[in-house]
């Protein structure tokens, strides 16, 4: 069982350290990469929130406005 | 008579097809007895025992002389040509997410994105092992917790291990519940368990949740292209929901449609099961790998909490970023119950909910960035 297993193993190379290096690399740029994303969807998240809650707003006031010129008149 | 035995004479051939049967019966057992993504885990362990059938006609390939099978041409339709079922499958899941409790507390997302450090941490090791890159890449992403991805990335790359890889990626998402409990136990204290977060049900409104899936299609799409099928799928279904004038087409895509492809992509995957392409030592290394992967998504999420907990006057709780993997729903329901368990009037499903549905997001992104960023290496 050993010998197949050493025999098995033998298709796969022993610990290649040569890779760590440019392997790290893509670890440090993916995971910058999707806080960058994520970053970016949360800010155009808060500013449509913030526009769509701006506009609720400028459009409450006009219809109270148009409600108390109605009154007035 | 002889081709009555022609069957047992190419059985006898290759032994290695019984030793499948038997992988595909635990597959069958896991779906039925233990209700382990059944919908998933069944047709695979059935296409598993149909594609390891001496001279099985559903895998004929033309060319080797043989007739078209029905299962080689569903996988170079519906998986090869251009990941077509997957894909498909993602507008279903998007038509079932319901964004509402990320966009209340849009500061979840961070945890769905550290919730994905388990995938370059396993390319790092399989590519130290010994797996060339692509391949290395391609056994990283079972780390997404999804299996569309997998799917995409694993073909997109050219891996020689796709099988092993769809079967380990949709069996390990099934063993959250059992995987993650015991690493967020190991990562954190039982006071920290025991945070409280407030939950404002804030209205989220509809014009928000429309917007939302456009703007998420277009960042992505500028910074990460390669992402663009599997994020614009997704949230082309969460639109359909949202719209709230297309319910007829959001419920068949939540339902019928998802159920079809679903049908048909379990017993697609099994093209790939083939005795031969399977049953190897790299096999197990995969499973492994695969295992370290989700470990290593759950630490990093808890422990990007915990990171944020030191910037932060209001204190997040830190299994909340073992909720930031892409297993959707279970990822939230295991956060979830360990709050209750921990503290019985700690709630935390909704805050559980909104970091789990960004994990969705944020593996089909990092999906897409590892195909824009290794793809070159690989010589894709």
């Amino acid at each position: 069982m050993l010998n197949f297993l050493m025999a098995a193993f033998d298709n796969l190379t022993p610990m290649n350290w040569d890779v760590l290096k440019p392997a790290l690399n893509f670890l440090w740029q993916g995971m910058l990469a999707i806080f960058v994303v994520i970053g970016l969807i949360i800010i155009s998240v808060k500013i449509t929130s913030y526009a769509i809650a701006a506009a609720n707003e400028s459009k409450k006031r006009k219809e109270e406005e148009t409600q108390n010129n109605n009154d007035n008149q | 008579m002889d081709f009555l035995l022609e069957g047992f004479k190419a059985l006898a051939d290759n032994p290695k097809m019984i030793a499948m049967w038997i992988i595909g019966g635990i597959l069958i057992y896991l779906a039925i007895k233990k209700d382990m993504e059944p919908a998933l885990l069944l047709p695979m362990g059935f296409g598993a025992i149909l594609v390891n059938l001496p001279l099985s006609p559903v895998i004929g390939d033309p060319a080797n002389g043989e007739h078209l099978g029905i299962i080689t041409s569903l996988f170079q339709v519906g998986i090869e040509a251009s990941e077509a079922m997957p894909l498909l499958l993602f507008i279903g899941i998007g038509c079932m997410i319901d964004f509402g409790p990320l966009l209340t507390n849009p500061k979840l997302f961070i945890l769905g994105g550290a919730a994905q450090l388990g995938i370059f941490v396993t390319i790092i090791l399989a590519a130290m092992i010994g797996f060339p890159l692509n391949d290395a890449a391609s056994i990283g992403i079972i780390g997404a917790a999804d299996g569309p991805t997998a799917i995409l990335v694993a073909m997109q790359l050219a891996s020689k291990y796709v099988g092993p890889i769809m079967v380990v990626a949709y069996s390990y998402m099934a063993l959250v519940p059992i995987v993650q409990p015991a690493v967020i136990k190991l990562c954190t204290t039982k006071k920290e368990r025991m945070i409280r977060m407030k939950y404002s049900a804030k209205q989220v409104t509809p014009l928000m949740r429309i917007l939302f899936p456009i703007i998420v299609t277009i960042v992505s799409g500028l910074i990460a292209p390669d992402s663009l099928s599997l994020v614009g799928m997704l949230m082309f279904g969460n639109l359909l929901r949202e719209c709230g004038v297309l319910k007829s087409l959001s419920e068949t895509a939540q339902t019928t449609f998802s159920n079809i492809i679903t049908l048909l992509l379990g017993i697609t995957i099994s093209f790939q099961m083939q005795a031969d392409a399977f049953l190897t030592v790299e096999t197990l290394i995969i499973m492994a790998l695969g295992l370290f992967a989700f470990v290593f998504d759950t630490i990093g999420g808890v422990m990007c909490a915990k990171l944020i907990n030191l910037f932060s006057k209001e204190k997040i709780n830190p299994m909340l970023g073992a909720a930031g993997i892409s297993a959707f729903p279970m990822a939230s329901r295991v956060v979830a119950k360990m709050g209750t368990k921990e503290d019985p009037g700690n709630h935390l499903l909704m805050h559980a909910v909104g970091a789990n549905v960004s994990g969705q997001i944020a593996s089909a992104i990092v999906g897409g960035l590892i195909i824009g960023i290794l793809g070159p290496f690989c010589g894709l």
